[in-house]
């Protein structure tokens, strides 16, 4: 029906009078990377909830694949092939790393198979080569909980990979990591893009200038898209100079 | 994920299963132990049962449920209503029905109660009843995402209810005094040692099968699940698992397990009433766990069985210090036991690191706290 | 002395018929005068007309040989005579010296009396009750000349009706003079009498309009058999009306029980999202504390915890000083349910904030703990509360029935709830506790001593609790598991009403209340309708799974 792969159009999301959602439209095409920023409180999270199911829009479509996602709730949603990546690191802690990754691995999710199913060979395998991406070989017996924080980033990084979702929601994840880490992530995020299609939050512009080489950027602004494009004319756009990056303009 | 048992737990599971089964029955049968012991141990063993259920909630799912006693009783009366039938003539008034009908002015058993001259409908509706039971409520309860104390709050009310109604006589079910006076199960009287020891080794029997399934099931990956969902349920959302389904099947299992044991409790200890089925009880069975080590399988047996074997002593010696024990008790371990006794080597272990570790700092670091500690002093 | 405050005026007219009565010697002549005190001599004339048929008015004859009807005084002097005293104007009898003539029982001839004229005076008497100062005797008595159905009794039904100001009096004789009309009257009076209670809406009458539908009904009075009918089914819908006020009244009442009880928990559980499962006890912990005052105001207290058995003095008040006892059990209730909670948060509740599951544990814990305490030290069976006077009595309004101490449960809900909103609304402790309840980490970045305000929150929650106990005392039991009676009632009023929203847990307690009581009246049974509520809540969350009123909050942890 239409081109996009996530198309939202009007999203209106307000809590207790706050609106934290203003009218928002926003459209993704297949196999993009897109970059989404904004100050505290633009309503970057926001928008993933309402993406994900967590919260429903008070007014607005949503749509996936010509699928509308506003009556479907968490796991639905998920099972079409959306993953998120939360901004502080959820992960099963008390679970391995492995057992991490092999629940979010794709397949049936129903109550009867969780009982009888045993591992396959390839699930196995598949594992194993999300550890190596996510450089966790080492760890994959470690309990999750145990994890550095950009480890734990990681993990959460790759049970998307195990999911094998097409749309790939990350939120901050170069959050608390080292320099290195971050670069390494932005690495692994770009080598992703095409195969999957990939929308990052994120707050550190150097990190931000890395992986939006190829892609667009998106700037959030008191719940509505402010501008979008190029990580250059997004930096010099004027009114994205004055509510955002302001003083950082000049120090990125 | 599934592994097979571990080689060491396998045969500990066979030393008990063979003490269990074959060498308690044995020793009561030589007059080793007494019947009365066994009987004791044998309402013990379906603590037990009613335990693990418990724990297989609250342990593994992180459900609280306060409503496992409604479904322990709810297993006795279904198999109550069977032996209840099972005495015929020989009741006080010597009338084909049960005495508090006959004292209740009914002259016909209601329709109802008509199958239950059949065990095997008896047994099917000890599974059944609570199964539907805990199927209805919880598929309410986890629809609506109703979870943490929320859900315990529901359980308590909906065993709250229940109770209110077994207590009323029209419901022909006995009323506040519920069954008891109880003669034959499966044509063998109830009361002699010889059944009693056919019902020790049932009790025994289904605890082991009880305690086997559970073992099995908590190692595949629907024990990952539900241990994912106590952890972080939201989590288990966004990893594509319908959570409330899981919770539903670990209720509705557990609520049949407990039922099972209830069914077995009722003609070891011959009474049943309303007062079995009370948020108390529940939380009683709780306590159990909570000494035992929840999120364990071994806890909640091991539990079930120290507390209560405490519990028959003091309400013996010390009767109204009973209840001041048993609260203080279970306070301390709330706050300073979580993993309960089992969990309590690897706690003390800790505890021995910590204190090693600070007991022993080299001179010169132990100058320097000293210093510190007596710097703010001096400085004021 | 009854009637001793009508004016004199009428006591004079009324002492000199009955002394011209008595002086009389034609038995028809008494009779007639007598009957013309029914409707105006009231009880001032009653009570000499009892004197009168039990034989103790005396005729003494005057030495001029006139007849002076006396009464004697009870004491004898040493003689053995009575000072007598004329029935006349009530003054002692004198000689012709003027000194005051006393008489010897025993030679005296009692004024007598015969049967019409005995008749003639219970009629006085009767009507003499319609004057009676104490509205429900006045009241009993115009039905009891109702019932009698005595038509010659119409005129002093409606002279009352003249006098009458209390207004149930006044619609007692209407419905008294309708209903002896309704039996006796003709035609066209029956057919008014029969519109007359179908208005007042007399709920008694119903079974003599049933009578007399039946029998118009048999003896073709079409018209009168379809009046009788009409107000028949206009007394209905005034059954139903009184019932469903009756109904909202006290499910009001039930309501503001619940509420009461409820709302100590909406600020442990609902603002703090502490599990206490011993605030139950907490309601003990005032109740008892009402007990103890009450003891120490009245006979004292001995208790023996433990085996160590000591005793407190009482003051032995009575009357008014002693219903104060219970104004000053309410502060004490409050004080000593806080400090009970303020210690139970130090000791347990402050390390479980995180793990609210294990708080409910933990607090059962208490809980058993406090039963046995309360076992071991009042021991098990309940004590005696005394409720003060003022709260016992009723008004009945239009046929409803508002008992005192409901509507004082009704009061004392406002008065909490008022203090409760002041408290958090009005007071700097208030404002603490709403910024550590909504934000806990800015709130200690702005120096707030979190940990303090948990302790008096949860102190200021527990004092609710108390208050609410000591409130309890005054309508039910006290016993050592009183409070377990209300756990899951109060916990179901919090988890409706939208937790951490105290304006949605009124309205869930009046809510519950009502629905209740509704229902109790429809089915009829008490437990049905408790069961009933039960699943009803259960249901409710179905479609609001976190209560009427939800917090709203963008808060990601929810």
């Amino acid at each position: 029906m239409n081109k996009f792969l996530l198309s939202a159009e009007g999203l209106n999301k307000s809590f207790s009078g706050f609106k934290a959602i203003n009218n928002l439209s926003f459209y993704l095409e297949t196999g993009e990377l897109r970059t989404v920023i904004g100050p505290n409180g633009a309503g970057k999270t926001s928008f993933l909830d309402l993406i994900t199911g967590r919260t429903k829009p008070d007014t607005g479509t949503l749509n996936f694949e010509n699928n509308d996602l506003l009556p479907m709730n968490e796991y639905e949603i998920y099972r079409l092939g959306i993953g998120r990546k939360f901004q502080t690191p959820t992960v099963y802690t008390d679970h391995t790393v492995f057992e991490n990754l092999y629940l979010s691995l794709g397949g049936s999710r129903g109550v009867w198979n969780s009982i009888f199913t045993r591992i396959k060979p390839e699930q196995k395998q598949r594992i194993e080569e999300v550890l190596e991406i996510i450089k966790l070989t080492e760890k994959a017996q470690w309990k999750a909980g145990a994890l550095a924080h950009g480890q734990k980033q990681w993990l959460e990084i790759g049970m998307l990979l195990a999911q094998n979702a097409k749309l790939l929601l990350v939120d901050e994840p170069a959050a608390g990591m080292t320099d290195e880490e971050t670069h390494r992530t932005g690495e692994l995020l770009l080598s992703l893009a095409g195969k999957h299609t990939i929308v990052v939050i994120e707050h550190d512009m150097t990190f931000v200038r890395q992986i939006s080489k190829n892609g667009r950027v998106t700037v959030l602004h008191q719940g509505s898209v402010l501008c979008e494009g190029s990580v250059d004319y997004v930096q010099s756009n004027e009114k994205v100079v004055e509510v955002y990056l302001g003083r950082k303009a000049k120090t990125v | 994920m599934t592994q097979p048992l571990h080689k060491r737990e396998s045969l500990w599971f066979a030393a008990v299963a063979f003490l269990l089964v074959i060498l308690l029955p044995l020793a009561d049968a030589f007059g080793i132990i007494d019947h009365f012991t066994l009987n004791t141990w044998g309402k013990y063993l379906c603590y037990a049962i009613l335990a693990i259920s418990v724990d297989l909630l609250w342990g593994y799912t992180g459900l609280l449920s306060l409503g496992q006693a409604l479904f322990f009783s709810l297993g006795g009366y279904m198999f109550g209503m069977y032996l209840l039938l099972m005495i015929g003539k020989m009741g006080q008034y010597k009338s084909d029905l049960p005495d508090f009908m006959v004292f209740l002015g009914h002259t016909q058993l209601p329709s109802f109660w008509k199958p239950f001259y059949y065990f095997p409908f008896a047994a099917l509706m000890v599974v059944l009843l609570p199964g539907l039971l805990s199927s209805v409520f919880g598929y309410l309860a986890f629809r609506s995402r109703i979870k943490g104390v929320y859900f315990s709050i529901l359980t308590q009310a909906l065993t709250y209810g229940a109770a209110l109604m077994f207590f009323r006589n029209d419901m022909t079910m006995g009323g506040n005094n519920g069954f008891t006076d109880f003669r034959f199960v499966l044509g063998y009287d109830v009361r002699s040692p010889g059944t009693k020891r056919g019902l020790f080794i049932a009790t025994a029997v289904l605890l082991l099968g009880v305690y086997a399934l559970c073992r099995w099931l908590t190692k595949t990956k629907f024990g990952l699940i539900q241990r994912a969902v106590r952890d972080s349920e939201n989590r288990v959302l966004f990893s594509g698992y319908a959570a409330a389904n899981y919770k539903l099947f670990v209720f509705v299992l557990s609520g049949v397990i407990a039922a099972l044991g209830g069914a077995l409790y009722v003609p070891q200890v011959g009474i049943i009433n309303p007062s079995e089925m009370t948020t108390e009880k529940s939380l009683e069975a709780v306590v159990w766990v909570a000494v035992g080590g929840r999120g364990t399988l071994v806890g909640p047996v091991i539990g079930a069985i120290s507390v209560n074997a405490l519990k028959s002593y003091a309400t013996r010696a010390f009767p109204d210090l009973w209840p001041l024990l048993m609260g203080t008790m279970f306070i301390l371990i709330v706050l300073f036991m979580p993993k309960g006794i089992v969990g309590l080597p690897t706690q003390l272990h800790h505890y021995w690191n910590h204190w090693r570790h600070h007991r022993k700092p080299s001179p010169e670091e132990e100058e320097a706290t000293a210093e510190l500690t007596t710097k703010p002093t001096s400085a004021e | 002395m009854r009637g001793a405050t009508a004016p004199d005026a009428a006591q004079a007219s009324i002492r000199a018929t009955i002394d011209q009565a008595l002086t009389s010697t034609d038995s028809a002549e008494q009779t007639k005068l007598i009957r013309s005190l029914s409707v105006t001599g009231g009880p001032y004339a009653a009570q000499i007309l009892a004197l009168w048929r039990e034989g103790n008015i005396f005729l003494y004859k005057a030495p001029d040989g006139k007849k002076i009807p006396v009464t004697l005084v009870e004491t004898k002097d040493a003689q053995g005579l009575q000072a007598a005293i004329k029935v006349i104007d009530g003054t002692p009898l004198t000689g012709p010296d003027g000194k005051p003539i006393s008489l010897k029982f025993s030679l005296l001839e009692s004024a007598e009396t015969d049967a019409s004229l005995r008749k003639a005076i219970k009629d006085v008497n009767d009507m003499a009750a319609l004057a009676d100062p104490d509205v429900k005797l006045r009241i009993r008595a115009v039905q009891s000349v109702a019932n009698e159905q005595n038509p010659a009794k119409l005129p002093a039904l409606e002279a009352r009706l003249t006098l009458e100001q209390d207004p149930l009096v006044k619609r007692t004789i209407h419905e008294s003079i309708a209903l002896i009309t309704l039996k006796t009257g003709e035609m066209k009076q029956r057919i008014a009498a029969c519109v007359e209670l179908g208005n007042l809406g007399s709920i008694p009458s119903q079974d003599a309009l049933k009578a007399t539908v039946t029998s118009a009904t048999k003896e073709g009075q079409a018209d009168l058999a379809k009046a009788a009918d009409t107000a028949l089914s206009q007394i209905a819908s005034h059954v139903t009306f009184v019932n469903t006020i009756g109904t909202m009244f006290r499910g009001l009442s039930l309501g503001s029980i619940l509420l009461v009880v409820a709302i100590g928990l909406a600020i442990t559980f609902g603002l703090m999202g502490v599990i206490n499962m011993a605030h139950g006890e907490l309601l003990v912990v005032g109740a008892y504390t009402t007990y103890v005052v009450q003891c120490i105001f009245g006979p004292g207290l001995a208790i023996s915890p433990f085996g160590f058995s000591f005793s407190i003095p009482g003051f032995h008040a009575t009357g008014a000083a002693y219903d104060a006892y219970f104004i000053l059990a309410l502060p004490f209730s409050f004080i000593m349910a806080a400090l009970v909670g303020v210690a139970l948060e130090r000791c347990v509740i402050r390390f479980l904030y995180s793990r609210p599951l294990e708080s409910l544990l933990a607090t059962w814990g208490v809980s058993l703990l406090l039963q046995q305490l309360f076992r071991l030290t009042f021991g098990s069976n309940n004590v005696q509360v005394d409720s003060p006077s003022w709260l016992s009595g009723n008004w009945t309004v239009n046929d409803i029935l508002f008992g005192w101490n409901r509507v004082f449960v009704i009061v004392f809900a406002v008065l909490i709830i008022v203090l409760t909103w002041l408290v958090l609304n009005k007071t700097p402790l208030g404002l603490l506790i709403r910024a550590v309840m909504q934000k806990r980490d800015m709130a200690a970045c702005m120096g707030v001593r979190t940990e303090r305000v948990n302790m008096l929150t949860f102190g200021f929650g527990s004092g609710l609790a108390g208050l609410a106990g000591a409130f309890l005392s005054q309508v039910g039991n006290v016993g050592p598991s009183l409070g377990q009676s209300y756990i899951v009632d109060s916990f179901m009023t919090v988890v409706v009403g939208g937790v951490g929203n105290i304006i949605g847990t009124v309205i869930s307690a009046l809510g519950i209340g009502i629905v209740d009581q509704s229902l109790q009246q429809i089915l009829g049974n008490p437990v049905l309708g408790k069961i009933l509520v039960l699943g009803a809540i259960i249901l409710f969350l179905q479609w609001k799974p976190q209560g009427l009123f939800v917090t709203k909050s963008r808060s990601l942890e929810s």
